[in-house]
């Protein structure tokens, strides 16, 4: 379903995409509950399109994050990762913040050793997707993800600077 | 200490995932890719073998037989173009066999294969260790990062390895796919794990990936292994595999002591 909307980039083509499983299984388990059969297309129709950087499964995320709000547990177990965590957060769910395993996906712009591009790309794709869509705009929160996981705090915390002062050498 | 060097190779009891006192051969594989390098080095070691009884008999062969004692008049032979042909074919097949899975494990070991699950930042410092988990950062103020420093010479406890030991440990899940992002702080370093086949240098302003992928559960012991300073030889490197439960458990704990 998520695959007929638009055609897949080369990274979706080529990645493993454990997610979508979980998408899938949702969904079907959906009609069983009756009630909102068609959540999930809906969603996938409405889902704004990203930057334009859209080599990522946004929509199929975008799904995933909503199945999961809408009914936590069917959504959550069925990923293996977040099987094991999910375990340990029903029981101590009061105290504990829940921990979902889930990085920056692998990027076939940068296949090799050196990610030191890779982290750049990610902070510049973030603050270009704040400047488009605005703070707090939703879409941006993987771009986010995706820098604070790949770039040393140091860097981070420099270029952040340097934007304050205006002397960043990226494109933003 | 050379029996106990043996005992560590051949009477396995507990698997060797340090470094031992007159360690000759590879630690432990903990990952497919230690395996890979030690499956090469075994396949390597066949032709090697091969090769050096073929030169020792030629040598012994030629020294035994042409000697002044046994011949006196040399053999003015100068020419021969089917031993040339030969001596020259035969040894350029024989890299050719070590080249192609050595070349194979190469690429295996840097290719973008799957999306990993975890990314963990090791940041070298001199002369310690930081490591960030960034992906349960919600700002970028971070939330789970600490320093690994080397228990001192003079403060083991009993079992613990001199010069091995740190007081944080990197706690990582087995059997899944791990995202190591290695860059220093100031100098050179080089974040190194044995028992995972994994050496990274770590060179300023550039971060560099290792993707790594633990089947065991244990504690790897590793050495910085890019020369950073005076205290390059006490910047150790433990890395510590456990299920996947204990480490979501480890995080959830982390990350309330981190926030308090």
């Amino acid at each position: 379903m998520a695959a007929e909307a638009k055609t897949p980039s080369l990274a979706e083509e080529y990645s493993l995409p454990p997610q979508e499983v979980a998408v899938e299984k949702a969904a079907e388990e959906k009609p069983s509950s009756g009630t909102e059969t068609e959540a999930a297309p809906s969603t996938n129709d409405e889902a704004p399109p990203s930057v334009e950087d859209k080599n990522e499964t946004s929509e199929v995320q975008d799904t995933a994050e909503k199945s999961e709000a809408e009914e936590t547990n069917t959504a959550a177990e069925e990923t293996p990762a977040a099987e094991e965590a999910s375990e340990t957060t029903e029981e101590e769910e009061a105290e504990k913040p829940e921990i979902k395993i889930e990085t920056a996906p692998a990027d076939f712009r940068f296949p090799t050793t050196n990610q030191t591009r890779h982290c750049f790309t990610r902070y510049v794709e973030y603050h270009r997707c704040v400047a488009a869509k605005g703070e707090d705009a939703p879409e941006c929160d993987k771009f986010a993800k995706y820098y604070r996981s790949l770039c040393p705090g140091e860097w981070v915390d420099r270029w952040n600077e340097q934007r304050e002062n205006g002397t960043f050498p990226g494109p933003l | 200490m050379i029996l106990r060097s043996l005992e560590c190779r051949f009477l396995t009891i507990a698997l060797c995932d340090a470094a031992e006192p007159w360690q000759l051969g590879s630690q432990d594989a903990a990952t497919p890719m230690m395996q890979g390098i030690i499956d090469l080095h075994h396949d390597i070691f066949f032709f090697l073998i091969l090769i050096l009884v073929f030169v020792s008999r030629m040598l012994v062969r030629a020294l035994w037989h042409f000697n002044e004692q046994t011949n006196p008049i040399p053999q003015r032979i100068v020419h021969g173009t089917t031993i040339e042909i030969i001596r020259t074919i035969f040894p350029s097949v024989i890299p050719l066999f070590i080249a192609i899975p050595s070349f194979a494990l190469l690429y295996s070991m840097d290719g973008v294969l799957v999306d990993p699950a975890i990314t963990i930042k090791a940041i070298g410092h001199q002369w310690y260790r930081t490591y960030e988990y960034s992906d349960y950062n919600s700002s970028d103020e971070q939330s789970l990062t600490f320093d690994s420093y080397t228990i001192p010479e003079d403060d083991p406890e009993l079992g613990q390895s001199r010069l091995l030991e740190v007081d944080n440990r990197v706690v990582v899940p087995v059997k899944t796919h791990l995202r190591m992002i290695v860059t220093p702080a100031d100098v050179p370093h080089s974040w190194a794990v044995p028992s995972s086949g994994v050496k990274c240098d770590a060179v300023p302003g550039r971060s560099n990936l290792t993707s790594i992928s633990v089947q065991r559960e244990g504690v790897y012991y590793g050495q910085c292994s890019e020369i950073c300073g005076t205290n390059h030889a006490f910047t150790p490197i433990v890395v510590e595999a456990v299920t996947l439960k204990d480490y979501a458990d480890w995080v959830s704990n982390q990350l309330i002591l981190q926030t308090n």
